[in-house]
Formats: C-alpha cells, structure tokens, sequence
C-alpha cells in the first residue's frame, strides 16, 4: 500500500507507531478504572455472588455514611498538615545544599534515604521505635524528662505521629524536585538580587518563589496524588486506630472492601478518590501552568 | 471387551474416588502449626498418590480477602481453605462451602464421625451455623490462663500477699481475685496483667470474654431476627473492671498486641494473663523466655456470672465449586487422624482430639495441653452473625474507647449498641 492510498483512508502511519503504547495504557489502566467504575454501579459483596444494580446507590450512601465523611476529613487533615511541612523543609533544605560545603555532596545523598524507605517498613519502624517499653524513641523522650507515653494508643498522638512519619519520610522527595529546580535558576539572576541589596527573604520571596513556581506546583501536585493514597505506613503502625482515630479514607476503602466485603460501595469510594486526584491535578496544572505561559 | 476394560477401569478410578496424580490446592493460615503440617505432606502424598500445594498465608485480612476472591459458586482457586471461624456463616450463607454431612467418605483415612467425641463437640461447634456443620475445626485454640511461678511462688510476695488479703497468693480462681494480685504485684513495681488493646479481632475477643463472664452476650436470635442482647449493665462493669486492670499492665497497656504481651510475660514481670495455645511455646521457650518452664497453666479466673474461654478455632472447609471434594476431604480427614495429630501434639501443636490432648506422656511434656481440654469446657464463640467482621469492627471500636477512657463506659455501650442496632436493621430488612 502506498503512501497516497493510506493518506486517503484517513490512516496515518504514526497510529502504527502509538497502537502499542494505546493498547497497553488501555489494558493496564483504562480496564481496570472502567471496571471498578462498573462494579461501583451495584451492590456487589465480594463473598458470593448475588450483585444487584443499584445505579448511583453507592455515590448516595457515602453521603450520609458518618465513618465516610470522618476518615475524608482525616485523610483531608493529613494532606493540609504534612504537605506543607514536606514543602517548607524540602525547600530550605534545598537551599542550604545549593551553597556548597564540605560533605555536601554525600550529605545530599544521605538525606533523600527515607524518601527510598518502603512505606509498610516506614510504618513498622516508627510503631517499634515509639513501643512504650522497648522504644528508643520512647526511651530518649523518658530521658529528656517526658513522661512514658503509649503514642500510639492515644487518639491525637497516634494521629500525629502519622503525619510526622510522612513527614520524615517524604520531605526529601520536595527537596529532591526543588532542588532540582534550584540547580536550573541562573545564578546571574541571583547574584544581581544581591548587588541590588536584595535580602535573604525578599530574593525567596521575590526571586525564587516565582522562577521555581511550576516546579513546586509539580511536587506538590505528586505529593497530594501521592499522600491521598497513603495506606500501608498507616495499616502497619496504627491499623486506624485507636478508636478511628486514624481510620484515613484509604483504610477505610480497604476495610470496606476486604473486611466487610463491600466491593460495590469501596469501588464507589476509590473513584471519588480517583476524580479528587484528577480535580487536583486539573487545578493545579492549570492555574500554574496556564498562569506562567501565559 | 475393550469397552468393558474402558468400563472396569472407569468404575475403578470412580470407586476409589481419587486418581493418582490428582492436585489440590489447600489454603491455610501461617502459623508454627501450618508449618508443621507442611513438613508432613510428603508422607501424605506417598500414601495416597495426591499432590498437596499448600499455600499459607497470614491470618486475619490477607488470608481473608485471598478466600473471598478465589472462592466463588461457580469456580474455586482453592479445594480446601482455612476459614477463622467467625466467617463460617458468612461463607456458609451464600452457599461457598460443602456441608460437612456431603463430604466425601476417606479412601486412605477414615471420615471423622461427629457423634464418636472424639473430637470435643465444643470445638465443633465452631464449624456450626444454622444447624449444619460446615467443615471441620483443625486446632484446638481457645484461652489458657498463664500465672508466672517464680512470683507465684516467692515466699516473701506469700507472707505479704496474705496479710494484705487476707487468703493465700494462688493462680487467680475469680474476677476477684486476679484484681486483688494485679494491684499486689503493680505496688510491688511489677505487673499484674497483659492485656489485648490493639484495634483487632483480639480486643473483640477480650470483649467477648469480659462480656460472657459478665453474664452478657452481643447478640443473639429472636424470632428469626438478629437483636442486640448486650445487657447494659453489665456490659458497663465489664468495661470499668478491664480499665481496673490495665491500671495495673505494663506502660503501653492501651496499645498491647501479642508481641507486647509475650515479650512483657517472658521478661517475667507480669503475673498472669491469658494466651492462645499457638502462642504459648514463645514464652516457654528458654532462649527467649526468662519465665520457661515456670508457667502455671489454668482455665480462666471466673467471672461474677461464669467463666469463659473464648475459642478461636480454625475450620477446614471444602468450596462447593472445588473440582477434588474428594482429594480435599482426604487430606482434611489425614491432617485431623490420631497419627498426625500425634505428631502435631509431640512438636507443641495443640490437637482438636480428646485422645492425643489428653495423653499423659504429652501432658508432660505440654502442661497446657490438660489446661486446654479444661478450659474447652467453657468455650465460647464471638458472635455468629453473617456481617461478623461489621459488627466486629463496631464491638472493638467502642470497647478500646470505654476501656482506655476515650468514651465513658456508659457512652461506649451506648454507641455500641446504637450501632449494632443500625447494622441489624439493615441485615434483618
């Protein structure tokens, strides 16, 4: 077949060259969120087999499901606290080791360790390092005169050790994407700032901040898409508890869906969770993106 | 003649019900006694020419959401799985799991007849719902008191304990009791109890315990509708007396798991708690264990209303949609036969059959054991409710919040019964 033959068809060659990408894309991700966008569609128990339609039922339960709405604010909670403490710290560090110093090279290294942690090993690490008789962290606290605390059997504190633990965890990752953006800022523009008497904070402020914008927007748009998963750190350290005091929206999803075996009504809340992401990631991508192209 | 040879080795293979060669997969829990069994399949298999992949997997959720995704009505990953018995109902009621009475009779080993007691009937009962048997229990677990010996018998604790009290310093007999010696031993610096306050099916089973000993149940049927049976009253004393003790637990006692509870007995500064069976050789062994051979084994203390064992037993069952009913119920009937059980029970592995527990040679060797059959006789079982793990998960949640002073008691009972409500109203229509 040649050329003008294909042309006239309306059959590019270049779809020969996407086809593969497309139909993996289409297996991989495409089936599985138009399946689970089906089976949130019906009352489906996962023991068994008698699934009933039940249309938008399930988009309606979550509403006036108080366990729902509560571990939505909780996981909303843990977003809005730790994803700015992520950024601050990825920042400033970021800048201190984009002035030169001794050891700064290893150190810079060593520093993006926890981001490398896996998640369920994190979660482990932080429930013995905080076990109330034999932790260490429990142990050095004891020292500096705290009394012997159960940190994770109290409500507020085993909330926020979850953030402390992503916290610990995750800052490398903004340090590692600032940073990044930090080593592309011409340092021309910098040194002028300076010759014009401009301050440490007002070069942050006015110089910095905006050239590294959409780089920022970038990590913080994977954090949220990220911490919005969050799942095993939690499920090993606390299992959501104590109470539900940690119960975030993933585990909640997870409980629905393998403990009470309500595959429908989780299927239904992992695709809210899922258009919450895309909502970010439209928001995000537009207001910074759009805003700086243009 | 070809066709009647066709035919006679037809019959055969039909006869014998399982062909040499054939393959099941069992799915179990993973534990010290799975890994038993495993290093005994090839016996197993040589006897009866039937291959044997035996997947475990760790209990509660993983091995959980592996049963309820690969067993279905039509198709089955599976042709024997390990279910926790609170999910016998659950499974029975829609139809995943072959009566026992239908499983097929034992070519190599015998089908085990439910009316011989030999296995207890208490442990059966763990395989029942709705009047049928659903499989059969594997392994005799329920609560077996531990008291530490070394305090136990220490002449100086003796002396005061019985001027303070009043009556000697024993393994605790009543609720009463195991206060008065939790408190003796906390003013000593040490500690009285271990308890159970991770948010896991653990802490539904000291709920349960603590309730039954309270003379409460959970729930219960009523003119073929599920209610809430939860005695308020009751079910308050049984929070404010389980708080009482974790006063006098070791630091942390509000988020104690088993590995918390093992390493604060075997460290020897806790005078008694319970234990599962599967758990005990932890602290009996010397390597790990400052308190080895120096634990006195018992039923639980009783409670104001009775006393309570709260079982746990794990219960073979066949899918319905298995294509080797036969093969399966073989290996289920060889695992559960008195020469397996033997070997199980010489090793550490507390046997579901009256005959190896009972066995003086082994009793020796596994004091708890004698403890065990004893304590089979207060068995009692978590709810058995179709929702379980719902209704689980609300029984645990409002218990660790009145327990550990989150939700006053009375609120705690409150909440609990308002939910169970809710969730009953939805199950009954």
């Amino acid at each position: 077949m040649d050329e003008n033959k294909r042309r006239r068809r309306g059959f590019p060659p270049s779809l020969y060259f996407i086809l593969p990408a497309t139909l993996t894309v289409g297996i991989i991700v495409a089936f599985p969120l138009f399946y689970a966008f089906f089976m949130s569609l019906f009352n489906w128990p996962l023991v068994g087999a008698q699934r009933t339609f039940i249309g938008l039922g399930n988009y309606l339960s979550m509403f006036e499901d108080n366990e729902f709405i509560n571990s939505v604010l909780r996981q909303v909670g843990v977003v809005v606290i730790a994803v700015p403490i992520e950024l601050i710290i990825g920042f400033f560090v970021a800048i201190l080791f984009d002035r030169k110093f001794p050891g700064s090279k290893i150190l810079r290294s060593l520093v993006l360790l926890p981001a490398f942690v896996l998640p369920v090993l994190s979660g482990l690490t932080w429930r013995l390092m905080l076990a109330p008789q034999y932790g260490p962290l429990t142990y050095l606290m004891q020292i500096m005169g705290f009394p012997n605390q159960a940190w994770l059997a109290n409500p507020q504190l085993a909330y926020a050790t979850v953030i402390i633990q992503d916290v610990w965890r995750m800052w490398p990752f903004m340090f590692a994407f600032i940073y990044g953006g930090l080593m592309n800022v011409p340092k021309e523009l910098i040194e002028a700032a300076k010759i014009d008497g401009s301050g440490f904070w007002n070069t942050i402020l006015k110089i910095l901040l905006p050239v590294l914008e959409p780089t920022i927007a970038i990590a913080v748009m994977f954090r949220i898409v990220d911490i919005l998963r969050i799942f095993p750190e939690v499920y090993v350290m606390t299992g959501g508890g104590p109470g539900d005091a940690t119960m975030l929206f993933s585990l909640y999803i997870q409980e629905q869906a393998f403990s009470f075996f309500n595959i429908g009504y989780a299927s239904a809340m992992s695709m809210l969770l899922l258009a919450v992401s895309i909502v970010i990631a439209i928001f995000l991508a537009k207001n910074v993106f759009e805003a700086n192209e243009s | 003649m070809r066709k009647f040879l066709l035919l006679v080795v037809i019959l055969a293979v039909a006869t014998f019900g399982i062909a040499f060669g054939t393959t099941i997969h069992v799915l179990v829990w993973d534990d010290v006694m799975s890994q038993a069994v495993q290093t005994l399949i090839p016996q197993f298999e040589q006897t009866t020419g039937i291959n044997v992949v035996f997947e475990r997997v760790p209990s509660g959720n993983p091995i959980l959401t592996k049963e309820a995704v690969g067993v279905t009505p039509t198709q089955s990953s599976y042709d024997l799985i390990a279910l926790d018995e609170p999910f016998v109902p659950k499974f029975a009621s829609a139809g995943l799991i072959l009566n026992y009475n239908d499983w097929p009779e034992g070519n190599v080993y015998k089908k085990i007849d439910l009316n011989s007691g030999v296995i207890l009937p208490t442990v059966f009962d763990a395989a029942k719902f709705a009047g049928n048997i659903w499989g059969m229990p594997i392994n005799g677990n329920l609560y077996v008191w531990m008291t530490n010996e070394l305090m136990l018998d220490n002449p100086t604790y003796q002396k005061e304990f019985k001027a303070q009290y009043g009556y000697d310093l024993q393994v605790p007999q009543n609720f009463t009791q195991l206060l008065d010696m939790a408190k003796f031993f906390h003013d000593k610096g040490l500690y009285g109890f271990a308890p159970f306050t991770l948010r896991a099916e653990g802490s539904t089973c000291e709920a349960v315990w603590m309730f039954s000993s309270f003379g409460t149940g959970i729930i219960g049927l009523e003119n073929g509708k599920y209610v809430v049976t939860l005695n308020k009253e009751d079910a308050i004393k049984a929070m404010q007396y389980y708080s009482q003790l974790l006063q006098y637990s070791p630091p942390g006692a509000n988020s104690m798991g088993h590995p918390e509870r093992i390493a604060a007995f075997s460290s020897g500064k806790v005078f008694t708690m319970f234990q599962w069976p599967a758990l005990i050789p932890n602290s009996e062994n010397p390597n790990d264990s400052m308190v080895a051979g120096k634990i006195a084994f018992s039923v639980p203390p009783a409670g104001p209303a009775a006393t309570a064992s709260v079982r746990g037993c794990w219960v073979l069952a066949i899918p319905s949609a298995s294509q080797n009913k036969a093969a399966a119920a073989e290996f289920a009937y060889w695992w559960a036969s008195k020469d397996v059980q033997q070997k199980l029970a010489s090793m550490g592995m507390a046997s579901v059959r009256e005959d190896v527990l009972m066995n003086p040679d082994l009793i020796a060797k596994y004091p708890w054991y004698k403890a065990m059959a004893e304590s089979m006789k207060y068995a009692v079982s978590r709810p058995r409710f179709v929702d379980y793990a719902e209704l689980s998960s609300i029984v645990q949640k409002y218990w660790l919040a009145g327990v550990t002073g989150t939700m006053k008691p009375e609120d705690a009972v409150n909440g609990m019964i308002q939910e169970i409500n809710n969730l009953l109203k939805t199950y009954n229509g």
